[in-house]
C-alpha cells in the first residue's frame, strides 16, 4: 500500500476534456483577425547554384501582400538560401497572401534560375574524395590516421630528443591509410577506455559487422506551424507549436537582432514533438518577417510533404562494430566507427555513438564517430537522440556473440550488466539502477524462460538505456479562499506532464487532485522554463513543483500558527486541513479558511514559489521482448507478442507511464520494420504517408507494458523521465526476433518484406 | 475564383455559404465556420485526423470538396457531446488514456463513433483493421483500442 494518496495513482489528465472535445487550441487553430497565410518557396533541386530569383509575376497576383527573401532579413542571419541550395525543399523566399491557395499559387509563380550541381546522398559515398563537396574545409582523419598523426605531433613537440627516424617511419605508416581521409565531415567525436586491441586478443570470440540505420521522421501528427503578429510598436507575438517557447523567443531575438522583451511566445497545445519541435527558423522566423513586412498577423503552416522535405528528422547512420568476448560470456572489448548523416548542416547525434557500450561492464572500449554532409535537410532530436541507432548495433551484435558461445541472450546480458558502484566505461561509476530487475521482469512477463516457437517463429530480446535531462524551471502555487489550488508555470505539457505536476502539488498540500488547476503562461508572464524534451519535464518541473508546494506548505503552517495560537511544531497539514497534533477535542482549520484569513494578514496571500535548475539524474533501462512470425514466401513479419518493461523510478501517473512505454515501443518497432526516408539525386522521394508508412492499429498487437520502480535519488518521489527510454531497444528487439525466426541476421534497417525475401534467397542485404 | 452557394448542416446548425469550389470541407469547417476541432494532419486522406461524419459515414474531410457536401449533414467533434454530457466514446478515451498529444484524437473519436454506430459487436481485431485509416503517433494504439472496445461495450449495453 502506497504511503501516498495522489502521486502513484492513475488519474485522468488535466487536459482530458479539451482534448476529446476538440477544444484544445493547437498552432493552426489560432486565427487572429486580418490574418494572412504564409507559404515558403522551396528549392526544386537537391544541390544547385541559384542564379536569380524573380518575384515579379507573383507580386502581380491579386491577394499577395508580401514576398520576402534573404534581402529582407535585417540582421543578415541566414533564414533563406541565397546563392546556393543544398537540399530539395530548402527555403528561398516566402509569400504572404489573403488566402492559403493564393499564397501557394504565388509561390509557384516565383521564377528561380538554378544551375544544377552533382548530388551525394549516401554517407559512405560522401566521405570519398570523389564526392561532391557541400561545404569548404571539411576533411578529417579516420581513427588510424588520427592516432598516428597524434604520435607524430607528440614526438615533434619533444625538442630535447631526436625523433627524426621515428617520425619518418610514422609518416610512412600514415600513407598506408589513404581511405582514412574522410571528406564532407561536419563533426567528429572520439572516446576511449582501456585497450581494445588487448581486449580482442584475449577474447575467444570476436564478431564484426556493419549496421545501417535509416533516417526516419518524428512524424508528430501536427505539422510545424506558427502565427506571428507584429504590432505598430514593434512588439512581436508568436503563437508557436513548439517544445520550447523560451528557446524560440531567444532564437527569434538572435536571428532578428532584437531584445527578448520585444517578443512574446505563446506555446500552443503541441500535436506531438518527439524532439523535432525545437527549430526556430523552420516556420517561426519567416512568419515574424512576413508579419513585420505586412503589418498583419501571418500564419505559416507546413504541409505534410514539407515536413518530409524540410523537417528536421532523426539522422541515419552506418556503424561498424566489433565485439570480443570469452567463452564463459564476459565481454572484453568493443570498438565502433560510425558515420552519421547530418545532412546539409552540422548536427546529428554523433555523441550518442558511445551508447554502443550499453549497460555492460566492458573494460576496453573505443568509439569514433563522424557527422557527414549530404544533400538532405539537417537533422534534430528524435526520442533519445542517437540511442536507438547505436543500441541497435550494440544489442544486435550481443545476440550474435551469445549464439556463438551458446548462451541464452537474457543470461548473457545479465552476466555482463553493470551493478551499483561499477565503473562505467569512459564515464564515472554506476548508481543504483534496476538493470537486472527490468530485464528479469520482461523475461518473466513474456514467458521467456519456457518460450516456444513454431516453424518460422522467433523470439528476440534487447535492452536500451537512457538518462533524462534536467534544466531550469519555475513554478508558482496559489491557494484560494475556497481551498482550491492554482499552479502557474511556463513549461509545455508533453503528454501528461501538467498532470504529474498537479498530482505532486496536490500530494504535498493534501488536497484532492480535482481541486488543483494548472495554467501555462507565455514567455512574457511565466518564469523561465527549460524546453520539454530530453524526458526532462517530470524530473525538472516535478522537483520545481515540489519546492513550490513546500514553500506554500510553510506559509500555510505559519498562518495556522497565528490563527490557532500555537507553535508550528504542533501543527500538521492533512486532508486539506491544518490540525493541532493530538488536540482533544480535535482542532483544525481548512486551507480555504486559511487562504481567506491570509488576505487580511501582514504576510499576505498563500503563494509558494519553486525554482530549480539542476540535480544529477539516474539512468533508466527499457527491456523488451518480441515474438514474431515471418512468412518465408512474402517476407512479411507479424508481431505475435511485444512486451516492454522499464525502470521508471516511480510512476507518478501509472496510466500515463504505460502510455509512454507503449508509444515509444511502437515508434521503435516502426523504425525497425517500416520507416525509412528515401533519397535519390532529386532529394527525398517518399514525402507522404502512402510511401512513408507509419504503423496503424492494423499493424500491431497490444503492447504489454511492465513498470519497474527503482527510485532515482533526486527524482520527485524517485521518478525518472520516462518518455525516451522505450524507443531505445526496440530496433534490436525486432532484428533479434527476426534472426531467431529465419536464422539470418539482418543488419540493415528497416526489415521490410523484400529484404527478408532477399535474405532467405541468400542474395544480399544480410550479413 | 468564383464562389458557389452551399448549404451545410453542421452539428445541427444550418449554414448558407459562398465558397470557392477548390476549398475542401476541412478548409470550410476550419477557416470559414471556425470549427477547428477537426485537424489537418496530411491533406492527402492518409492520416484520418480530419475525420468527420457525413450523412452517417466517417469521411476524411480533406478529401471532400465543400461544394459536394452541400445539402448534407455533418457531425464534427464539437457536435458529439450533448447537453453537457460527453459521448461514451469521448468518455472512454479519457478513462483508458486513449490519447496523448490529442491531435489525432478528434479523428479517432469520430471514426470510432461511426464504426460503433454501424456495428458495436466488432472484435478487437476487427476494430484494429477498421481503424487502419487513422494514424496516432503517440499511443502505440494499445490504449486507443481499449477505449474503443470500452465504448462499444457501453453503447451495446445501453442501446
Amino acid at each position: 500500500m502506497s504511503e501516498y494518496t495522489v502521486v502513484g495513482q492513475t488519474v485522468a489528465r488535466v487536459d482530458a476534456v479539451e482534448k476529446v472535445t476538440g477544444a484544445a487550441q493547437y498552432g493552426a487553430d489560432v486565427h487572429p483577425p486580418g490574418m494572412l497565410y504564409g507559404k515558403l518557396v522551396r528549392s526544386k533541386y537537391a544541390h544547385a547554384n541559384i542564379r536569380s530569383i524573380d518575384t515579379s509575376e507573383a507580386e502581380k497576383l491579386p491577394g499577395v501582400r508580401a514576398i520576402i527573401t534573404q534581402d529582407d532579413v535585417p540582421s543578415g542571419r541566414r533564414v533563406f538560401a541565397t546563392d546556393k541550395v543544398l537540399y530539395l525543399g530548402e527555403p528561398l523566399a516566402a509569400v504572404a497572401a489573403t488566402d492559403p491557395d493564393i499564397a501557394e499559387e504565388a509561390a509557384e509563380l516565383i521564377k528561380i534560375d538554378y544551375e544544377v550541381l552533382p548530388v551525394v546522398q549516401d554517407v559512405m559515398e560522401a566521405i570519398k574524395p570523389s564526392a561532391p563537396r557541400l561545404h569548404g574545409d571539411d576533411t578529417k582523419d579516420g581513427p588510424s590516421r588520427r592516432e598516428i598523426s597524434g604520435q607524430i605531433r607528440k614526438l615533434s613537440r619533444d625538442k630535447e630528443n631526436d625523433h627524426t627516424d621515428e617520425i619518418s617511419r610514422l609518416e610512412a605508416e600514415l600513407e598506408k591509410y589513404p581511405d582514412e581521409v574522410y571528406y564532407n565531415i561536419s563533426a567528429e567525436s572520439h572516446t576511449e577506455a582501456g585497450d581494445v586491441e588487448k581486449g580482442f586478443a584475449e577474447s575467444d570470440v570476436v564478431v564484426e559487422d556493419t549496421y545501417v540505420i535509416p533516417r526516419v521522421h518524428q512524424t508528430y501528427m501536427e505539422p510545424h506551424v506558427s502565427v506571428a503578429s507584429a504590432d505598430s510598436s514593434g512588439k512581436i507575438t508568436v503563437w508557436a507549436s513548439t517544445q520550447g517557447p523560451f528557446a524560440i523567443r531567444s532564437g527569434i531575438a538572435g536571428t532578428l537582432g532584437i531584445p527578448l522583451t520585444q517578443i512574446n511566445v505563446i506555446g500552443t497545445t503541441m500535436g506531438g514533438g518527439f524532439g523535432g519541435r525545437f527549430g526556430v527558423v523552420i516556420t517561426h522566423v519567416p512568419a515574424v518577417l512576413l508579419s513585420q513586412k505586412t503589418g498583419r498577423p501571418v500564419r505559416v503552416q507546413m504541409t505534410r510533404e514539407e515536413e518530409f522535405t524540410d523537417g528536421r528528422p532523426a539522422p541515419g547512420c552506418v556503424i561498424k562494430l566489433k565485439t570480443g568476448a570469452t567463452n564463459d560470456g564476459r565481454i572484453l572489448a568493443r570498438e565502433a566507427l560510425a558515420f552519421w548523416d547530418s545532412g546539409s548542416v552540422s548536427g546529428a547525434s554523433i555523441g550518442s555513438t558511445i551508447r554502443v557500450r550499453g549497460v555492460y561492464k566492458i573494460p576496453n572500449l573505443k568509439v569514433s564517430a563522424y557527422g557527414v554532409h549530404t544533400n538532405k535537410s539537417g537533422t534534430a532530436a528524435y526520442r533519445a537522440p542517437g540511442a536507438p541507432q547505436a543500441i541497435f548495433a550494440g544489442e544486435s551484435q550481443l545476440d550474435e556473440i551469445a549464439e556463438r558461445i551458446g548462451m541464452d541472450p537474457v543470461k548473457f546480458r545479465l552476466i555482463n550488466m553493470r551493478e551499483e558502484g561499477d565503473e562505467v566505461p569512459a564515464g564515472g561509476s554506476e548508481p543504483k539502477v534496476g538493470y537486472k530487475e527490468t530485464l528479469e521482469a520482461v523475461a518473466d512477463a513474456a514467458g521467456w524462460w519456457d518460450r516456444e516457437a513454431d516453424r518460422n517463429q522467433g523470439w528476440g530480446v534487447a535492452v536500451g538505456d537512457w538518462t533524462n535531462g534536467c534544466g531550469p524551471g519555475g513554478v508558482y502555487v496559489s491557494v484560494h479562499e475556497d481551498g482550491s489550488v492554482r499552479i502557474f508555470h511556463g513549461s509545455m505539457d508533453i503528454t501528461g506532464t501538467d498532470t504529474a505536476i498537479s498530482q505532486i502539488i496536490a500530494e504535498i498540500l493534501t488536497v484532492p487532485y480535482e481541486s488543483v488547476t494548472i495554467r501555462r503562461g507565455d514567455t512574457d508572464s511565466a518564469p523561465y522554463s527549460t524546453g520539454s524534451g530530453g524526458s526532462v519535464v517530470t524530473f525538472t518541473m516535478g522537483n520545481t513543483a515540489k519546492l513550490a508546494a513546500e514553500d506554500a506548505h510553510r506559509r500555510i503552517l505559519e498562518l495556522a500558527s497565528e490563527r490557532l495560537n500555537t507553535n508550528v511544531d504542533n501543527l500538521e497539514l492533512k486532508d486539506g486541513k491544518v490540525h493541532v497534533i493530538s488536540a482533544e477535542p480535535p482542532k483544525s482549520i481548512s486551507l480555504g479558511e486559511l487562504a481567506a484569513y491570509s488576505l487580511s494578514t501582514t504576510g499576505g496571500p498563500i503563494v509558494g514559489k519553486g525554482s530549480f535548475a539542476r540535480q544529477a539524474s539516474t539512468p533508466a533501462l527499457a527491456a523488451q521482448i518480441a515474438k514474431v512470425e515471418v512468412d518465408p514466401g512474402t517476407g512479411r513479419t507479424r508481431v505475435l507478442k511485444l512486451v516492454a518493461s522499464q525502470d521508471v523510478g516511480f510512476a507518478i501517473n501509472p496510466m500515463a507511464v504505460e502510455g509512454q512505454i507503449e508509444g515509444g515501443t511502437v515508434q521503435g518497432y516502426a523504425w525497425a520494420m517500416m520507416e525509412e526516408m528515401q533519397y535519390d539525386e532529386n532529394g527525398n522521394v517518399n514525402p507522404g504517408f502512402v510511401d512513408y508508412r507509419v504503423p496503424t492499429s492494423a499493424d500491431l498487437p497490444t503492447v504489454e507494458s511492465v513498470i519497474v520502480e527503482v527510485p532515482a535519488p533526486n527524482g520527485p518521489y524517485g521518478a525518472k523521465g520516462v518518455g525516451e527510454p522505450p524507443i531505445t531497444p526496440t530496433l534490436a528487439t525486432m532484428a533479434n526476433a527476426v534472426k531467431d525466426a529465419i536464422g539470418i541476421r539482418i543488419t540493415e534497417l528497416p526489415i521490410k518484406p523484400e529484404k527478408v525475401v532477399d535474405a532467405l534467397k541468400g542474395n544480399g542485404h544480410s550479413a | 475564383m468564383a464562389k458557389l452557394p452551399v448549404s451545410l448542416t453542421i452539428n445541427g446548425d444550418e449554414h448558407d455559404l459562398l465558397i470557392e469550389p477548390r476549398k475542401t470541407l476541412l478548409a470550410v469547417l476550419r477557416d470559414t465556420i471556425g470549427l477547428t476541432g477537426t485537424k489537418e494532419g496530411c491533406s492527402t486522406g492518409d492520416c484520418g485526423a480530419c475525420t468527420v461524419i457525413l450523412d452517417g459515414k466517417a469521411v476524411t474531410s480533406c478529401m471532400v470538396l465543400g461544394v459536394t457536401a452541400s445539402g448534407k449533414e455533418i457531425t464534427t467533434i464539437e457536435g458529439l457531446a450533448s447537453d453537457g454530457e460527453l459521448h461514451p466514446v469521448q468518455q472512454a478515451f479519457i478513462e483508458t488514456g486513449g490519447y496523448q498529444c490529442g491531435f489525432c484524437t478528434p479523428g479517432f473519436i469520430m471514426a470510432s463513433k461511426a464504426l460503433i454506430d454501424e456495428n458495436p459487436d466488432r472484435t478487437e481485431e476487427e476494430f484494429r483493421h477498421a481503424l487502419g485509416g487513422n494514424i496516432c503517433r503517440c499511443t502505440g494504439y494499445t490504449k486507443i483500442l481499449e477505449a474503443v472496445l470500452k465504448a462499444a461495450e457501453e453503447i451495446r449495453t445501453t442501446a
